[in-house]
């Protein structure tokens, strides 16, 4: 496969020998050998090899490769750790893809006003490790945070378990350094509190890499909660858990995370894992409760109150950091765990309103039931944005079609429910056909719009996010057949 | 006879009789009030669709437009009149509101002290609370990006609306987000329409994530000599304690809202259950240094926060809001020396310079504020200012070249025709 679906390949000697010039011999990767590890991100069922990989170091390579790119109007896919889960780093007709992860550096710790400085490739949960001895955190948490980029994470607007209480990418980016697709430097932003003008960051973040490439980013960070307080609730059903994280949340009360594991991935977790949940159990929620250590038994004795009314039959709660950490190691590596279960699985990442979790648990059961699937749900309760994952094998074609048929039935029924196509994994490539169910065209066309404002000629990471009618019929259909 | 030459001399007259074919005369009116400042003649639509058709309208004969709340935002700071003020005060419904899911959608023409009024119903509330929220609609939060001292905690609307619908270019009712509290599909119009200040289109509906009350609502005051002792304090507590806002007071504005007698006052909210408070309460008089420590509750405390939150220059004046790095705030103000209202755990401020001014004393007063501010890293948004020295003052300052040209395209590309509050914001757009 060639020039990922565009035909020959615009790359020749002269742009090859440019891109050299500017990023030196060993930040160019061309072998089709060495390429293969980039032809998917975290959404595997499709895959595309880019021609040609640059791995600058500087924001000042970065605009150079951006204007040698320019100048022959050649598209480009920008990727940070290929973590991602909605193939937003799969190159379409983007021959070159151009990798931030050699970015990598913390350039400003600033605990005074609680800001940190990052290049774009740095690793998630470095910056909360650089800044946790002095008692802060960087508050977005996605599962992948030992090896996804904090620029990967402003492409998808990423989120994680904490953000219920402590909000999205989009709350703790205060400004970044954009090199836009013509290869211009722009600072967006700025270290202070008050945004001014436009909030080009803003609109920035979650765009999926559309309007250029971050090189640099300011983050606020938070202090570290004094205490904290974890606790596993077993359920007999999956309503009651539901029912459960309502009642919690009703009462005022806002824990630092809620997470909700079912039934296949309570047995996957704990065949992989013997941290002791009960195999008939049908859910499991995780609470944790943060804030001062004052009143946090109080709160904690509410919360079982709560959680025990809504029909949970054994609450165990952390005793210590060990406990903790093995509390959500069930949480953090239930993908892992299912990856035993499984040849291949993907992940869906839809949301729904949270009152609506029970239909859309039902809603699944059923889909997965007509589909002849083994789906398992494990995702973030509080904010109703759930987690299928939907269990395959690639060498099955039929099984492979089934899989990505049930995954659009759930989005749908999401939609159906009040919901929405996507959390925090982003559209990509994997839910472009999606965005109708809940767009109009004239919604499609004001962002395709305030796209251009960036990427005037629609070169930065092209055919994701908004369904051009040329791109569908050319693009995605061979992709999907080439993958099955 | 007249008539016919009267219109052709007046924009808004001839708007008017066009205008009444299209949507009907009842829906017009002559400016009130403060809107007389803003526009020459009100348009109240009833639904999108109407909008949609006077947008459509506006933007074929180059009428121009811009989204009147309580007109306060823009009565001062145009310096002239838009031929057409929208007034949302016939869409003002809630639409859905569940207190379970905490999250609220509600039309524009709100205000938002009617929706946090239905919101109490369930112990919740939407926690932006710029001054005298009885007269903010919802409109003119998004538009002016509005907040308060729960800024602290809470963030801004930026950080709480999921979802809007605005009629932009053409009359097109476009919306961004969803009513679910997590949500990257598609692009963040909700970001592009904060703080735009009604340059982009017209907001007709947001939704909102909101948040239960504050359980135990108290406040600690600090009654401080000079101001690095007030602001020394004010970190001490903000590192120490998860507040849900922290002011500090100059003592002219610190006296007026009983919190000091010529001194800086220091003004900490905090919450939580009855251990949490108790503990809370001990720790600040602990880290209070030197100051003298009151600590109040519940009815009175609300009062105490209803005057900081509704606090605005009582006389002529020019008022601006500073923002620089919260460890730069102290020196900033030191330096800007007027009357303050500081938030300071989030480096932002409120200034203010009372009397009468003359234009050219405003305009140095102004740039030197915002020098200060560029220092800092930060900049300076000059809030109000009287109509007679406005023609000079630039009220928002100029930000970057590179930031200018894409925020120029920006609005090229939702507003081709520039009919949409033109004139007002950054670089002139």
């Amino acid at each position: 496969m060639e020039t990922n679906g565009s035909g020959a390949s615009p790359i020749d000697e002269h742009l090859r020998a440019e891109l050299r010039a500017i990023v030196g011999e060993n930040a160019i990767v061309q072998r089709t050998s060495e390429l293969k590890v980039y032809e998917c991100d975290g959404w595997t069922i499709e895959k595309s090899r880019p021609d040609l990989l640059v791995m600058p170091r500087t924001t000042a390579e970065v605009s150079a490769v951006l204007k040698a790119l320019h100048k022959r109007k050649i598209a480009f896919v920008p990727r940070g750790a290929g973590t991602g889960l909605s193939g937003g780093a799969l190159p379409i007709q983007a021959p070159v893809m151009i990798c931030t992860s050699r970015m990598n550096r913390i350039l400003a710790i600033d605990l005074a006003n609680r800001r940190v400085e990052v290049e774009s490739g740095v690793v998630n949960l470095h910056v909360s490790n650089a800044v946790k001895a002095d008692g802060y955190f960087y508050a977005p948490d996605p599962s992948s945070q030992m090896a996804c980029t904090i620029g990967g994470n402003i492409a998808e607007n990423s989120g994680g378990p904490h953000t219920l209480k402590y909000g999205v990418t989009t709350n703790h980016v205060l400004a970044v350094e954009l090199v836009l697709p013509d290869g211009g430097i722009v600072e967006l932003g700025g270290p202070v509190e008050d945004r001014w003008g436009y909030d080009l960051v803003g609109a920035l973040i979650g765009a999926e890499g559309t309007a250029g490439i971050v090189t640099r980013a300011t983050l606020k960070l938070l202090r570290e909660p004094e205490a904290r307080q974890t606790l596993l609730a077993i359920f007999p059903d999956v309503e009651s858990a539901t029912r459960a994280v309502s009642a919690t949340i009703a009462a005022g009360i806002i824990p630092g995370a809620i997470e909700m594991m079912d039934r296949l991935i309570i047995r996957a977790v704990e065949a992989a894992f013997h941290i002791g949940l009960p195999d008939d159990a049908e859910a499991v929620l995780i609470i944790e409760l943060d804030g001062l250590a004052a009143g946090m038994d109080e709160r904690l004795v509410r919360v079982c109150e709560l959680v025990r009314g809504c029909g949970a039959r054994e609450i165990r709660i952390a005793r210590d950091e060990a406990e903790r950490a093995n509390i959500w190691q069930g949480r953090k590596r239930a993908f892992g765990a299912v990856g035993r279960l499984a040849p291949n699985y993907a992940t869906q990442d839809g949301v729904v309103p949270r009152t609506r979790l029970p239909q859309i648990l039902r809603a699944i059961a059923a889909i997965a039931e007509h589909y002849r699937l083994r789906i398992g749900n494990v995702f973030h309760a509080g904010d109703g944005n759930i987690h299928p994952i939907v269990l395959y094998d690639e060498r099955d074609p039929d099984e492979v079609r089934r899989a990505i048929e049930a995954g659009r039935d759930i989005l749908k029924a999401c939609v159906q429910l009040g919901g929405s196509l996507s959390g925090e994994h982003g559209i990509g490539a994997e839910k472009i056909q999606e965005m109708p169910l809940l767009f109009s065209p004239d919604d499609l066309m004001v962002m395709t719009e305030l796209r251009r404002v960036f990427d005037p000629d629609g070169r930065s990471n092209p055919n994701k996010i908004i369904p051009t009618p040329g791109a569908c019929v050319e693009v995605t259909t061979p992709h999907r057949q080439a993958a099955l | 006879m007249q008539a016919e030459h009267e219109t052709e001399r007046h924009p808004a007259l001839r708007a008017a009789t066009e205008l009444s074919a299209i949507i009907g005369a009842d829906r017009l009116r002559t400016p009130e009030g403060r809107e007389a400042l803003a526009a020459d003649l009100i348009v109240e639509p009833r639904n999108a669709d109407e909008l949609s058709k006077i947008v459509f309208k506006c933007e074929v004969d180059g009428i121009t437009l811009a989204p009147l709340g309580g007109a306060r935002t823009l009565a001062e700071i145009r310096r002239t009149h838009v031929t057409l003020g929208v007034s949302l005060a016939r869409m003002s419904r809630i639409v859905d509101y569940e207190p379970e899911d905490m999250t609220v959608t509600a039309e524009a023409g709100i205000t938002l002290g009617a929706l946090n009024q239905a919101l109490a119903a369930n112990r919740q509330h939407l926690p932006l609370d710029p001054p005298d929220p009885s007269s903010v609609t919802i409109g003119a939060l998004i538009g002016a990006s509005k907040a308060g001292p729960l800024r602290l905690t809470e963030g801004g609307v930026r950080d709480l609306m999921i979802g809007v619908r605005f009629v932009g270019h053409g009359g097109r009712i476009v919306r961004g987000g969803g009513r679910v509290v997590k949500n990257v599909t598609g692009y963040d119009l909700m970001k592009v329409m904060s703080g735009s200040f009604g340059t982009l289109g017209v907001v007709i509906e947001a939704t909102f994530k909101v948040r239960p009350m504050p359980e135990r609502y108290t406040i600690a005051m600090l009654s401080c000599r000079d101001p690095a002792t007030a602001f020394e304090a004010a970190a001490r507590i903000h590192d120490a304690l998860p507040l849900i806002h922290l002011e500090v007071a100059s003592p002219g504005i610190a006296q007026n809202l009983g919190v000091a007698r010529d001194r800086f006052g220091v003004i900490v909210g905090f919450c939580g259950n009855r251990a949490e408070i108790d503990y809370q309460s001990d720790k600040i008089r602990a880290l209070a240094g030197d100051a003298e420590v009151e600590v109040v509750r519940l009815a009175s405390a609300l009062r105490l926060y209803q005057r900081l939150r509704d606090f605005t220059l009582p006389v002529p004046g020019i008022s601006a809001r500073i923002a620089t790095l919260p460890a730069s705030l102290h020196r900033s103000l030191q330096d800007c020396a007027a009357e303050f209202c500081a938030h300071a755990g989030c480096g932002v401020a409120e200034l203010f310079m009372p009397g009468e001014l003359a234009a050219d004393e405003a305009a140095k007063l102004v740039a030197r504020w915002r020098e200060v501010a560029a220092v800092a890293r930060g900049h300076l948004r000059l809030l109000s200012a009287p109509p007679a020295i406005r023609g000079g003052l630039d009220f928002f300052g100029a930000p970057g070249d590179g930031v200018l040209a894409l925020s120029r395209r920006l609005k090229a590309a939702f507003d081709p025709v520039g009919i949409f509050n033109p004139g007002c914001f950054i670089g002139g757009i």
